[in-house]
């Protein structure tokens, strides 16, 4: 079992020693059931964190956002920041350490262990409450969710209730940690891994075509599955041509000459365009947060984009991302094994 | 950005306009955006073609040049140079293929017409964001490595001392050589093999512009040319060859004995030995693993008799790091295993004999002291069956190429065979007799008519052991008859293929083989002695099967390639380097990895590319998730406006 | 345009769609095999425009999704063969990349036979010709692409 106590302790000893510039992690959200994150810098604020299947955020994100805000502001405060983080964050984490985006000294990890359940995908709970507002979610053992509302407290089946990625999720642990909270509860899945993304990749080609289409003609193109992402942490969008990144050795060409690599008109295939380069820029790097699909106000399945490419990964090139800083990328490597019968 | 760029589309004679509408590719090309002068013209690479490019620069200010011509590999430095001559910077001339990737290929003018501008057109949308570059000046190490010292390593060698290089030549064995020294009598003019090796042998040892590392390999090589870093590996010299004074006290107390590779096991020799009298360095050798245990404990008795000290067995083997402009790679060949052509009995009875053994036995310092006389019983053989193309020209089982000495040498030895063994008869089986060369087929008719060797147009399906003879089953194809020999003796020809170690050497240098493994030169005509590496050379049989002139031949030609290569004070590298936005680079490392040259680190949490090491592959912008690394003159933004013109837009 | 409007003519008087192809090329195998396959004067459609490129490792995936997403009916990136290649190992990084954005591409819908990848040395001009011949024959039967995410 997740002590929170124990949780809350550690980031008020690490914020009354100084050792840490701040701690983030979660606590009662402000609206609604939903945990927030939280970005405690005082000792006597850690008391309010909290620790439930409604944490969901990938605090990695607020990590590496701290980072540009800090580098805006030209902060010298080099303490690190603690980091509570899920097995899925902590995964994000050491995507960001093998990428020298953050260094190891800057984060201290708290380690939180799904033990085998994880969180509730927010989409699935109004669904089962019928419209009805949570008050509390809880896990209840391993296999229910206790969520109480208003008129009284259900409980619920967790293969109801979670996220498709935890539902699919092996290792529902963190990769890396300074300390580590519960305990890592080994090969512990709902659905078999994939499981979403199977949904779709088994259908007919005319049918996935089909399906494609209809969500890349809805998307709006509002990048929030850009923003929320934490391996999306780029100045400049290699696919946006409205944020430039100018520096004082930009030169009067290189601001005439931005590759418009994709119109900004609300097209399907320019949308088609801006979601398969992300997924291409995502592979070896997405660690399956699947935050960019909670955050679709379209509902486009984003995850499974991502998911292709990470089944690839496995099954083709043995690549898991997120499991060592010290490796190569996935696409800055290669083996002499490599697939090579669809080349002719 | 107003650019102002010419376009000239070439006619080619016939070749392009026949399937091209030239003139209407330089009209269309003509309206687009920053074009300002277009033509067409018959010869674009002609005198007056080139002058009238230099011409239009001048005429109508150009900043830009596109050629719309044959491929780049032909006329990219005509046009660059005439560009430059034009005054402007060589990098804004570009070419655009419209002969081979276009007119050539299609007949159908309606087509081949809209593919020529949509081609044009990428190019010109290429030119319009060229940069005005100026080659890298690198500078050069004044020193060559030569690998393998048979006859094209010495030559090689000895070429470039003369020239007033210093020389580091590299040998495997524990004496140069190589398969030359091994022979007997040479063909076509019957001269002494090693009476003609050993005086440049000498001349080796002699010269003090060349170290000579025997029993040493190549283990890396980083760098590249003009300033490679090359790693040798010594075996460790048990017998110090400044000591030994080649008494022979030590070889008759050695109790091992092991096969002799130099007589091709035809007879054994000591664990410690010379490989041969004339060895360079003249010295004993100690095999390692031949011997009982380099230990006083287990053997020692070579170092107990050798009066002057020269033995040591404490000696450890050494690694040295050498600085080297320029790498000849003459690894040299070995005959086709044995393990192979069992239907010929290769390697399971003793009188079949590879070309290579029969050598051996006709040398006057082989194993018989020049005597033919069988392996098994060292009786004189009567009837002798050389059967040539023994696994080349056999593309379903062997080797599918031409090994290219063998009609020459089995001809050289049904000869020496006549001369030696008077009331004996030679059998040639061949499939064809190839005998270009000077004075080549005049020797192989002489061993038909003099010296009366019987030669036999077919194949040999089968050789096996009947009543103390070889029986040899075969065909005449000219009469159409079986035909059965009682042999002795019976020769192979085996095929020439690269020696052993020459993939390990290819990887070890980054040169490339072809399909049969030979190392592959970088253009089977223009450029046959060059390796596509920079600043790697090829000399001899490693290239592909060929005889001692022709050997020499190269090794001088590759010595001529290393001699220009050398001879200025700085190499030109191409400046179309990749090039790193600093603002977009957020030092993930990934084009570090990627980088096939290890030309890219990071600086302050940026990549920086050591243009030098970079050989522009642009595997780092293909890599790179942030558009944030690029090769000059092939840019992204290039790339993407050369997509549009394709697509017609 | 002017010399689409005349693609198109060419197109509606054979009756027939001609497929739009983007064809990358390595400089050193590829392009080389294509010269080669101009100077053995072998005919192939005329359907694929050539980009030579340094080395197949220099293909990002956005080239090809770009080609797509501009009109491309067909997609071909084509390099050394494993171990050919000029800068060594370009080709394996681009062998890994390329094997991705295809599964990608088939996960959307994109027919397989729109993208293809292949090995042509420089001595492959009757490679090359094949190559393209077999594309065009494959890509005829799918029609036009109508770019990523357009309805057909």
């Amino acid at each position: 079992m997740v002590a929170i106590e124990d949780i809350r302790a550690r980031a008020r000893t690490l914020l009354e020693s100084g050792e840490v510039r701040a701690v983030l992690g979660y606590q009662r959200g402000s609206a609604g059931t939903l945990a927030e994150p939280a970005f405690l810098t005082e000792p006597q604020q850690a008391a309010s964190l909290v620790w439930d299947p409604t944490c969901i955020h990938n605090l990695a994100l607020y990590l590496v956002n701290e980072k540009k805000r800090q580098r805006t502001q030209r902060s010298n405060d080099k303490r690190p920041l603690a980091v509570v983080a899920k097995g899925c964050d902590s995964r994000a984490l050491v995507v960001l350490l093998q990428e020298n985006h953050i260094d190891r000294s800057e984060v201290v990890i708290l380690g939180v262990s799904c033990e085998g359940g994880g969180v509730i995908d927010p989409r699935k709970l109004t669904r089962a409450l019928a419209g009805r507002a949570a008050t509390t979610v809880a896990m209840d053992g391993a296999d229910a969710i206790r969520v109480g509302t208003a008129s009284g407290e259900t409980t619920l089946p967790a293969s109801e209730l979670l996220a498709d990625r935890c539902l699919e999720c092996a290792r529902a642990y963190p990769e890396l940690y300074d300390t580590l909270y519960g305990d890592k509860a080994e090969g512990r899945s709902y659905s078999p891994r994939f499981a979403a993304l199977n949904t779709v990749a088994e259908k007919p080609l005319d049918e996935r075509r089909a399906y494609w289409n209809a969500h890349f003609e809805r998307c709006i193109r509002c990048y929030a599955c850009r923003a929320v992402c934490p391996m999306c942490y780029c100045d400049e969008c290699v696919v946006d041509s409205t944020e430039f990144v100018v520096t004082p050795n930009t030169s009067a060409d290189e601001k005439a000459n931005r590759i418009r690599w994709i119109q900004r008109s609300p097209d399907a295939s320019e949308s088609a365009m801006y979601h398969l380069v992300r997924a291409m820029h995502l592979a070896g790097r997405c660690i399956d947060c699947a935050e960019c699909e909670r955050v679709c106000p379209v509902n486009i399945p984003v995850r499974l984009l991502n998911n292709v490419l990470e089944r690839e990964a496995l099954e083709a090139f043995e690549y898991v991302p997120g499991t060592d800083p010290g490796l190569p990328s996935l696409i800055s490597s290669f083996r002499d094994g490599d697939p090579n019968d669809f080349v002719r | 950005m107003t650019r102002r760029t010419g376009v000239f589309v070439c006619h080619c004679g016939t070749n392009i306009a026949a399937t091209v509408d030239v003139k209407k590719v330089a009209a269309e090309l003509g309206q687009d955006e920053g074009v300002v002068f277009s033509n067409d013209y018959v010869y674009m690479c002609s005198d007056p073609g080139q002058q009238s490019v230099i011409n239009a620069i001048k005429d109508h200010d150009l900043d830009s040049v596109v050629i719309s011509c044959c491929s780049p590999t032909l006329h990219e430095k005509t046009f660059r140079d005439t560009s430059a001559a034009g005054g402007m910077n060589p990098f804004q001339c570009e070419i655009a293929n419209i002969r081979e990737q276009c007119a050539w290929v299609h007949k159908d003018k309606a087509k081949a017409t809209p593919k020529a501008i949509k081609i044009t057109r990428a190019a010109v949308k290429r030119v319009r964001r060229n940069e005005s570059l100026t080659p890298i000046g690198v500078p050069v190490t004044r020193k060559v490595m030569v690998i393998g010292g048979g006859i094209a390593g010495i030559q090689s060698a000895l070429d470039l001392a003369n020239a007033g290089f210093e020389v580091v030549l590299v040998e495997k064995q524990a004496t140069i050589g190589g398969h030359m020294i091994q022979l007997s009598e040479t063909f076509p003019t019957l001269d002494c093999s090693q009476c003609i090796l050993s005086p440049k042998m000498v001349e080796v040892s002699k010269n003090p512009r060349i170290t000579l590392m025997t029993s040493s390999e190549v283990k890396s090589v980083s760098g590249f040319v003009g300033n490679f870093k090359v790693k040798v590996h010594s075996k460790a010299p048990f017998v110090d060859p400044e000591k030994c004074k080649l008494c022979d006290d030590c070889t008759p107390v050695c109790p091992v004995v092991v096969p002799n590779e130099y007589d091709l096991n035809l007879t054994g020799r000591r664990a410690i030995f010379i490989p041969y009298a004339q060895a360079i360095p003249a010295s004993y050798t100690l095999d390692e693993e031949a011997c009982l245990g380099l230990n006083p404990v287990v053997c020692g008795k070579c170092k107990e008799v050798c009066e002057a000290g020269a033995i040591d067995y404490d000696v450890k083997p050494k690694v040295t790091e050498y600085e080297i402009g320029a790498i000849v790679a003459a690894t040299g060949f070995d005959l086709y295993d044995k393990g192979y052509l069992a239907e010929y009995g290769r390697g399971k009875y003793p009188d079949v004999l590879d070309g290579l053994q029969f050598e051996r036995l006709c040398s006057a310092s082989g194993p018989t002291g020049g005597q033919v006389l069988r392996p098994s019983d060292q009786k004189e053989p009567k009837n002798v069956v050389f059967i040539q193309c023994s696994g080349s020209r056999d593309p379903e089982n062997h080797c599918a190429y031409c090994s290219k000495i063998c009609c020459m040498y089995t001809a050289k030895h049904a000869t020496l065979y006549q001369h030696k063994v008077h009331d004996g008869q030679a059998y040639v089986f061949y499939i064809d007799i190839r005998s270009g060369g000077k004075g080549y087929e005049e020797f192989v008719q002489r061993s038909m008519e003099r010296d009366e060797v019987i030669y036999l147009r077919g194949r040999v399906s089968k050789v096996y052991p009947s009543k103390g003879k070889l029986k040899v089953m075969g065909v005449d194809t000219l009469s159409g008859k079986n035909v059965e020999i009682d042999a002795d003796m019976v020769v192979l020809a085996q095929a020439m293929v690269p020696s052993k170690g020459t993939a390990e050497a290819a990887k070890t240098l980054k040169i490339g083989r072809d399909k049969d493994g030979f190392l592959a030169e970088a253009h089977p005509k223009l450029r046959p002695v060059e390796s596509v590496t920079g600043g790697i050379f090829l000399a001899g049989a490693a290239q592909g099967p060929k005889d001692i002139p022709e050997t020499v031949c190269q090794a001088s030609a590759a010595v001529s390639k290393v001699i220009q290569l050398l001879s200025k004070p700085e190499l030109e590298h191409s400046p179309t380097v990749a090039k790193v936005r600093d603002s977009h680079c957020t030092g993930c490392e990934m084009c570090v990895d990627a980088c096939p040259f290890e030309a890219i680190t990071l600086v302050n949490g940026k990549a920086h590319v050591n243009e030098v090491l970079c050989e522009g592959c642009g595997t780092c912008a293909g890599t790179c998730v942030r558009a944030a690394i690029d090769v000059k003159n092939v840019t992204q933004l290039q790339i993407h406006e050369m997509i549009s013109a394709c697509m017609g837009g | 345009m002017a010399e689409a409007v005349e693609v198109r003519k060419v197109a509606q008087e054979s009756g027939e769609f001609e497929p739009k192809i983007v064809a990358f090329l390595c400089k050193w195998c590829s392009s080389a095999g294509s010269d080669l396959a101009g100077v053995s004067r072998l005919q192939y459609p005329s359907n694929a425009v050539p980009i030579t490129v340094p080395c197949s490792g220099s293909v990002s995936p956005i080239y090809i999704l770009s080609a797509f997403n501009k009109g491309a009916d067909g997609v071909l990136v084509s390099g050394c063969h494993p171990g050919d290649c000029h800068y060594l190992k370009g080709n394996f990084f681009a062998r890994r990349r390329i094997y991705l954005v295809q599964k990608l591409l088939q996960f959307i819908g994109v027919e397989p036979n729109r993208f293809r990848m292949s090995w042509v040395s420089a001595a492959e001009g009757t490679k090359y010709a094949q190559v393209i011949a077999d594309f065009v024959k494959d890509l005829k039967p799918l029609g036009p692409h109508g770019k990523l995410g357009a309805k057909r």
